[in-house]
């Protein structure tokens, strides 16, 4: 059947039949190019802006949301800062306060220890003048009778023993007497 | 193949390649497959309709839904769109070319699928290639710059083609003249004539080659040896396969470019 | 001398071809020199050399008309 067809074409036609355009091709082509048209124009043109736009909305939407949650994550930040800043100066009156009590220890340890050095020295002074004045006592009675032995011995035929004894005592007492 | 083997009817034992009787054997479907009023549905008409179902189908699920990411397709629809409104538009017209873009696009598009027709197995058949679909564009495109340049510039836009100022007195009837013919017949003629005979003689290219090819392989028992005169035939068929793809897209732009250039022309008639 | 065979129109579309053949190779050539010396205003220079060529392959064109018509 084609060969047919194909045949009347070949009768029919010319070069220049290839360059006259053909009616009803003519009229598809003008229908269908007015529906792309109004197509294109009434419907992708939009289409296309509102894509750009709504892309355009999400982006700028996006770059908020960022900024948002910068602005959180500072805040954040500061307040970590602020803590932190905050524990440190605890810290510091903290420390302050310990050493505050221990110079109050110390300055009170000091203090008493003095005290007690003062006490301890001033007993110790005490008890060395007891010890002195007893060992000076004891000093003083050995000597006397010492003395008195030895003056017996050496006055023993010239004067009795009580004014001889009087004589050593006065003269120990001169003795004590003496700045020691 | 029956057009294909109508079309090319050889002896394979006795020719080299395979030529048709008559080319336009090769373009014209005019039987109608039916009628409705005084149009008659022959395959041409058919895949006109067929084309136009296509660019609806690709701008309708490149942008069916809005979204901040979009599908691989809808990037590729959406750089389709802003080539066109933003490169051959704006960038040729002005900033007063984004009025222009549907018109741009749609041209764009539906001369591409048309074009790529061509290459599409199962068709075949570049729409391009019958003056029909040229001519009703590139008059598309004259009425659209004509009409444009008499209510931007009222008649100026007349006597600023046929009395050109910076043109020597000597001389300015001629290139007015020159001018005048150029810009009102040559320019929508040569819009059309160019896309036309590109696709033409893409498609008669391919026919015959990979036609050549095809009969010479079909034929193997008949004529022996011979057969391996279609190997070459069929590599630069492929060859020239490419080619034509290449062709159908540059084309597409250059009519689109074009009909921005020449609205431009109107818009601005000094530059 | 034998008759000649064929169709003279494919002469006419020959000798028509050959001004806009070498038209488009100076258009394009001098297009790409402008690129290659400005590439930032490659654009302007691509838009018009399509122009040139568009203006130069106009004869071209009408000779494949008329091949067509004659």
């Amino acid at each position: 059947m084609i060969q047919i067809l194909a045949q009347e074409v070949v009768e029919e036609s010319s070069g220049i039949d290839l360059l006259l355009p053909d009616t009803s091709e003519l009229i598809a082509g003008f229908i269908a190019f007015s529906i792309i048209f109004v197509f294109v124009w009434k419907w992708v043109i939009p289409a296309a802006d509102k894509a750009l736009t709504a892309r355009q909305e999400a982006i700028t939407g996006q770059l908020t949301q960022a900024e948002t949650a910068k602005q959180e994550a500072e805040s954040l930040l500061d307040d970590y800062k602020k803590q932190l800043a905050q524990a440190k100066s605890e810290a510091n009156t903290i420390v302050e306060d310990a050493r505050q009590a221990a110079d109050v220890l110390r300055s009170n340890l000091v203090g008493q220890a003095e005290e007690d050095a003062v006490s301890i020295r001033g007993k110790a002074r005490a008890d060395a003048g007891a010890e002195m004045d007893r060992a000076a006592a004891q000093i003083k009675d050995e000597v006397a009778t010492l003395s008195l032995e030895l003056a017996q011995m050496v006055v023993a035929g010239s004067v009795d023993e009580s004014v001889q004894r009087t004589l050593v005592d006065r003269y120990i007492d001169d003795l004590g007497n003496l700045p020691s | 193949m029956d057009v294909l083997i109508l079309a090319s009817e050889c002896d394979p034992a006795t020719e080299i390649i395979c030529a048709p009787e008559n080319v336009i054997e090769l373009f014209e479907f005019n039987e109608a497959l039916f009628s409705i009023g005084p149009l008659d549905f022959t395959r041409t008409v058919v895949l006109t309709f067929l084309a136009m179902f296509v660019v609806l189908a690709l701008f309708y699920f490149g942008f069916r839904r809005v979204r901040v990411v979009p599908s691989k397709f809808g990037v590729a629809m959406e750089s389709v769109v802003s080539f066109v409104r933003d490169d051959l538009a704006k960038g040729t017209i002005g900033p007063e070319g984004s009025r222009y873009a549907p018109y741009l696009l749609s041209i764009f598009m539906f001369i591409l699928v048309a074009n790529l027709f061509a290459l599409t197995p199962g068709i075949n058949f570049p729409l391009t290639s019958r003056m029909a679909i040229p001519l009703m564009l590139s008059i598309f495109t004259w009425l659209i710059f004509v009409i444009v340049g008499f209510t931007k510039n009222g008649l100026h836009y007349l006597f600023d083609i046929v009395w050109p100022k910076s043109v020597p007195l000597a001389l300015r009837w001629l290139v007015g003249l020159i001018e005048l013919v150029s810009v009102f017949v040559l320019r929508p003629l040569t819009l059309a004539v160019r896309l036309f005979a590109n696709l033409v003689a893409g498609h008669l290219m391919l026919t015959l080659l990979l036609g050549s090819g095809w009969i010479f392989f079909a034929a193997v028992g008949d004529i022996g040896l011979r057969s391996v005169i279609g190997l070459p035939w069929f590599a630069f068929g492929l060859l020239i396969f490419v080619f034509e793809f290449v062709v159908a897209v540059l084309q597409a732009y250059i009519f689109t470019l074009l009909s921005a250039v020449y609205i431009q022309t109107s818009v601005h008639p000094e530059h | 001398m034998e008759e000649i065979k064929g169709a003279i129109a494919l002469i006419g579309y020959g000798l028509a071809a050959i001004g806009p053949g070498i038209g488009i190779g100076i258009v394009v050539g001098n297009a790409i020199q402008a690129m290659a010396r400005q590439p930032e205003a490659a654009g302007m220079a691509r838009t018009t050399m399509f122009l040139g060529i568009a203006f130069t392959e106009a004869l071209a064109l009408i000779g494949f008309v008329l091949f067509f018509i004659a």
